[in-house]
């Protein structure tokens, strides 16, 4: 099958759509089968858009509209980062900043039964994958991967969470690793989970550490690679000048040159990245 | 109530603890000092919304007077202050009145609730105006027109746009810059029994500001657990953990105006007095913020004054220069002739640079675009400060 997208898109893809773009006419492509994500909306053989974004398009066939908010839209396989709300009898319910409270099924971690069911407090930051995202219905997660293991997912313990808008948790998952992580990376140690839905999860060993990775973090949204870079470095030295004036010596622990990074790439198809890593709970 | 539960913010237990152990650490989770204030932005916007209109029904203010945007960090609060002619009070005949509405908008943040006030707008509006009203920093009696009959009303009005943490602080400095750089027509007295009273248009006579004492600022502490530690200026996360917060309002003389403690943890006399001296401090260091920010406000408003004669004559600029040229050869005679020209060049000068501002400033029309150039045009006022005001 023909994977290249039709004529009228080429224009549309990787630029800004407003709602009320037309980014496919799909009687044009009678054999082909296409995906869609959040953001577009079929009327019979029209695809248009319905919120302000970049549209993208990944091989083979699919579409999406990528936008930075502060609200997250649920989107299956959508790897996240909930906070535990409530506890029912055969589900949790995780807030996972979309409009409506997520549903956390109590067997949805690896080997779950009946007799087995963790016991969260209200307030427990859990590392989640999205099952189930249809309208009109609470968006369900799982612990678990696809093929059922408990992959990295689960309770993420200690550390410090802040939220930031979802285009710079897409950001940071970027391919390439993200300028900011990786210029942090080369001078301190630390371990970090992003949820897609504007989430980000920070541990280190001291909490200086956490607390200058967070900051860098969240002043990059508006940066671009080389500006990072040379943010974070100023970041540092101005550290390392305090950290001077004020004794506390460097703990030659934190100097590792290398970190530990949870990696999800934004597509819509499962897939279990390789080197993320961290402590399974 | 399951929407009710999704649209609360809330913290992780992680949060929470992780404010704490770095609070054992000195460290707070934006970077600051315990005892560092958030980064202060005050600008003054020129678009004022149209509020309720006043009782007599004169269209009182010059739109970009007494209002201000104030930021404290991330946190946002936009200040209004508004004035109408009422019957002052009974039992105070001889005063006008001052009353502060707040208006916390659920955009500021999902725990607001449209409509009715909840209990933080309640406290926050009352914080500010205990700080305002009891220390007796507007003058009141020079708001009276008439006694028992006619007194200016002062009205200030709070918006919460963004809740970083920390609003009565931020709110307070809205407030202060809006009464600082607000200005309220002129009323004479006229008419056969001199009971008659003239409102003067801004054009004819030129509005009078505020009589304003002093600057009570409020300095907010947040307190964590039993031993005692404390923080300024707190950040959102940071109220959410605290166990008591403490609001100290004090001007830069030192004085004290008002305290108000809130939360139940209890707070040792030897800290509370501690915090009294750093209230103090901070509000001199935030009075001189606002002063600064006032000043390059108000030099820039002269200025446009002088805009605004050479544009309302724009239509007949070469009679205006006919005029001046007139003036020009009357004083010719004079002794000091020499320096009355150099002024009226520079006043040409003036006029020019201003209508070249205006011409460049006339395609942005949206709200930022017109708060940059506030601000642009405060930096390009300083150039020439001792200018037009011999």
């Amino acid at each position: 099958m023909d994977a290249k997208p039709s004529g009228l898109t080429t224009s549309f893809v990787n630029n800004l759509v407003v709602p009320g773009d037309v980014v496919l006419d799909i009687s044009s492509m009678a054999n082909q089968t296409i995906k869609l994500g959040g953001g577009l909306r079929q009327d019979s053989d029209a695809i248009s858009v319905i919120k302000a974004g970049k549209l993208r398009f990944s091989k083979p066939n699919k579409y999406w509209v990528e936008t930075s908010q502060k609200r997250y839209v649920p989107c299956a396989e959508d790897t996240i980062l909930g906070i535990v709300v409530d506890s029912k009898p055969d589900n949790f319910l995780i807030d996972i900043k979309s409009p409506t409270l997520a549903y956390l099924p109590v067997l949805a971690f690896e080997g779950g039964t009946r007799r087995n069911i963790p016991k969260f407090e209200d307030g427990t930051l859990l590392y989640v994958r999205v099952v189930k995202a249809n309208t009109g219905m609470y968006p369900e997660l799982s612990c678990t991967d696809a093929s059922g293991k408990a992959a990295e997912f689960g309770v993420l313990k200690d550390g410090y969470m802040f939220e930031c808008s979802t285009g710079l948790a897409r950001m940071l998952l970027s391919s390439p690793t993200c300028p900011v992580l990786e210029a942090l990376g080369k001078k301190l140690s630390y371990e970090i989970a992003v949820g897609l839905n504007g989430r980000v999860w920070v541990n280190a060993d001291s909490p200086s550490t956490i607390i200058v990775v967070a900051n860098a973090i969240m002043n990059s949204e508006t940066l671009s690679g080389v500006q990072q870079k040379i943010m974070v470095e100023k970041l540092l030295q101005k550290i390392q000048v305090n950290r001077v004036r004020f004794h506390l010596l460097v703990p030659s622990k934190s100097r590792y040159l290398h970190y530990h990074l949870h990696r999800h790439i934004s597509e819509f198809d499962s897939k279990t990245s390789k080197d993320a890593y961290r402590d399974s709970p | 109530m399951e929407t009710r539960l999704a649209n609360t913010w809330r913290m992780t237990v992680n949060e929470k603890k992780f404010i704490e152990t770095a609070l054992d650490s000195n460290l707070r989770i934006d970077g600051r000092n315990p005892l560092e204030f958030r980064n202060i932005t005050i600008k003054f916007g020129r678009q004022v919304p149209r509020f309720a209109s006043c009782a007599i029904g004169f269209s009182l203010l010059s739109s970009e007077d007494g209002s201000s945007d104030v930021l404290l960090g991330k946190t946002r609060v936009m200040g209004f202050v508004t004035a109408q002619l009422v019957q002052p009070y009974r039992d105070r005949p001889n005063e006008g009145s001052l009353s502060i509405y707040t208006e916390f908008s659920p955009m500021a943040d999902p725990a607001f609730e449209s409509g009715r006030p909840g209990e933080s707008a309640v406290e926050l509006g009352r914080v500010v105006d205990r700080g305002l009203r009891e220390s007796r920093a507007v003058d009141t009696e020079s708001l009276c027109v008439l006694a028992g009959r006619l007194a200016w009303a002062i009205r200030i009005d709070l918006h919460i746009i963004d809740n970083a943490g920390n609003l009565v602080d931020a709110a307070n400095i809205a407030a202060l810059a809006a009464l600082l750089t607000f200005r309220r027509p002129e009323c004479t007295l006229g008419g056969d029994d001199g009971r008659e009273v003239i409102i003067h248009k801004p054009e004819e006579r030129e509005p009078l500001p505020l009589i304003i004492h002093h600057l009570p600022i409020a300095v907010t502490f947040a307190f964590f657990g039993s031993e005692g530690k404390m923080v300024v200026d707190p950040t959102h996360n940071e109220e959410d953990v605290v166990g008591a917060r403490m609001t100290v309002t004090a001007n830069a003389n030192g004085d004290i105006c008002a305290i108000q403690k809130a939360g139940g943890e209890g707070v040792p006399q030897s800290i509370i007095l501690h915090c009294l001296r750093l209230a103090a401090m901070n509000a001199e260091s935030i009075t001189k913020k606002i002063k600064s920010a006032v000043e390059v406000y108000n030099t820039e408003r002269a200025l446009r004054k002088i805009k605004r004669h050479s544009t309302s004559v724009a239509a007949s600029v070469s009679i205006a220069d006919g005029d001046r040229r007139e003036l020009q050869n009357k004083v010719t005679g004079n002794a000091d002739d020499e320096l009355s020209r150099r002024h009226i060049e520079r006043l040409k000068l003036e006029s020019e640079e201003a209508s070249v501002n205006q011409i460049s400033n006339a395609d942005g029309g949206s709200d930022s675009s017109e708060l940059g150039r506030t601000m642009k045009g405060a930096g390009s006022a300083k150039s020439f400060l001792g200018g037009p005001s011999n």
